[in-house]
């Protein structure tokens, strides 16, 4: 009762000034809770992006990264808390957060070549909307590549292919679901590489990640979950709570 | 009109019509799917028969009905989509199969399930038509779509496309297509015209579009070949185009 007080003041002469103080690409969790065959995938979670962030999103396998992503997405319904872009629901405005797949659910070996699979970005745009597709192949470097079938690339290139899709989608927000897993080390830091420019260019990217200490130091900040979120902050900050997990981890490996 | 006029027409639009859809079903990975419909119009067929209606009328229902039956049944938790879908399968084959002595029909089952060209009629032209003309405005309207949905169909729900909408259109074509190809080949041997011409090249094309022409092109040769082999050899049609696409097969695996 002591907390609703207060409020109740600032909530009657809202309108206004809120939405000019909340940014319209502001992702917001907000106690997203998740259960699926009686489990409880995810517990509680709340954060929100700023645009011109890179976040990490760490955790075991299992620890619910990916449902996270989707349900940032609005792909799949929580079963309790919201989540929010900028004044909206996530259901209202789903094409102005793209989701970059993980890589083992696309069919590289489908007959498309690297130019038709960025435009598919625009594939609910009207035709009369110019899609820019040379722009965002410029983009991640693979101009040269436009009418290559995409099982000729290599992984990374691949995984640019799929950056360069999401890119086309009128999205600020970018979810990446495991863009670095399973590709060479040097791929994986022009990927980074590439990230960073994105966010430095205004915007919001949440990368899910297997990688632990140092590799993450290239992100602005990191969100740890283990169904609930361990840790947020800095690098440096979430390390203590990174090493707690992974003994956790060990212990339930042994 | 020559008497092989009508039937050497059916085989090429069969040609046509049946890799063109294979080509959806293989990129889309519903060729179980498919071959689940492809049995499961029988029932369909027995009953629109009983009742006088169009037989290709009660076909069409039954596949896509089996096909729903199929889905319905495979979400409860750890089930083999595998095993369900060729359980109902066997089930709505032997249901047809029962129905034919039950209902009293005049039905010849082997011209159902293996095809008698020299027997097809106008009336068996026009149903390849209509099939025709529905996959054509299927791909026309959501060609992008299917291409997002083969390519990545995790993607294509993610931004909110009609994925169960499109699945559900393209079983409805299946349907289609596999009673129109009936008369030529049978709901057996249907299978082997969507899937085998599909194979060669598909790994070289650079779309959908191609991938779709070049198998249309492949299954037309191979429809027509078959039947005019099957003339000169004097033996049934549809079978000796179920065994020569089984030859499409060898050159792939020669160079593997």
């Amino acid at each position: 009762m002591g907390e609703t007080m207060p409020k109740r003041p600032a909530l009657m002469q809202l309108p206004a000034p809120r939405s000019v103080a909340l940014q319209a690409d502001d992702l917001r969790a907000k106690d997203l809770c998740f259960a699926y065959d009686g489990k409880q995938a995810l517990d509680h979670v709340s954060f929100s992006l700023v645009p011109g962030s890179l976040t990490a999103l760490v955790g075991a396998n299992g620890a619910g990264k990916s449902t996270l992503l989707h349900l940032l997405q609005g792909q799949l319904m929580p079963t309790a808390g919201s989540v929010w872009l900028g004044e909206q629901p996530i259901r209202r405005c789903r094409p102005r957060v793209a989701l970059m797949p993980q890589r083992g659910r696309i069919d590289w070996a489908f007959p498309i070549t690297v130019r038709e699979m960025v435009a598919l970005g625009q594939v609910q745009a009207p035709r009369s909307v110019c899609c820019d597709v040379a722009a965002a192949l410029q983009r991640v470097g693979l101009e040269a590549l436009a009418g290559r079938r995409l099982d000729a690339l290599s992984g990374g290139q691949q995984q640019r292919t799929l950056l360069a899709r999401a890119l086309m989608q009128p999205a600020r927000v970018l979810l990446l679901d495991e863009p670095c897993a399973a590709i060479d080390p040097p791929a994986r830091q022009q990927l980074l590489r590439l990230m960073r420019q994105l966010a430095d260019a205004g915007y919001s990217l949440l990368v899910s990640s297997h990688d632990w200490g140092e590799a993450l130091d290239v992100y602005d900040r990191v969100l740890v979950l283990d169904r609930r979120l361990l840790a947020d902050g800095t690098p440096a900050q979430v390390r203590g709570a990174l090493t707690a997990l992974t003994d956790m981890g060990n212990h339930a490996c042994g | 009109m020559p008497w092989w006029f009508l039937p050497l027409l059916m085989a090429l639009m069969v040609g046509l019509l049946c890799p063109a859809t294979g080509t959806l079903l293989v990129t889309q990975r519903r060729l179980l799917q498919s071959n689940l419909i492809s049995h499961a119009v029988l029932p369909g067929l027995a009953v629109a028969l009983a009742l006088g209606l169009d037989p290709a009328l009660g076909g069409v229902l039954s596949g896509v009905l089996g096909a729903l039956v199929a889905e319905r049944l495979q979400r409860r938790d750890g089930r083999s989509h595998e095993a369900v879908i060729n359980t109902v399968l066997a089930g709505f084959l032997g249901l047809g199969v029962l129905l034919i002595p039950l209902l009293n029909l005049r039905l010849d089952l082997e011209a159902v399930l293996f095809g008698d060209l020299l027997a097809v009629g106008s009336s068996d032209l026009l149903r390849t038509l209509i099939a025709a003309a529905s996959l054509l405005l299927l791909v026309v309207c959501s060609y992008r779509s299917l291409v997002y949905l083969g390519v990545d169909p995790d993607g294509a729900a993610a931004v909110g496309l009609p994925v169960r909408g499109l699945r559900l259109a393209l079983a409805f074509v299946t349907a289609l297509v596999v009673v129109s190809a009936m008369a030529a080949v049978g709901v057996v041997l249907v299978i082997a015209l969507l899937c085998a011409p599909v194979l060669p090249g598909l790994h070289r094309v650079t779309s959908l579009r191609a991938a779709m022409l070049r198998s249309s092109l492949v299954g037309m040769a191979l429809s027509g070949a078959g039947f005019a082999l099957a003339l000169f050899l004097n033996l049934p049609p549809g079978p000796l185009i179920g065994v020569a696409c089984l030859g499409l097969l060898l050159p792939g695996s020669r160079i593997r």
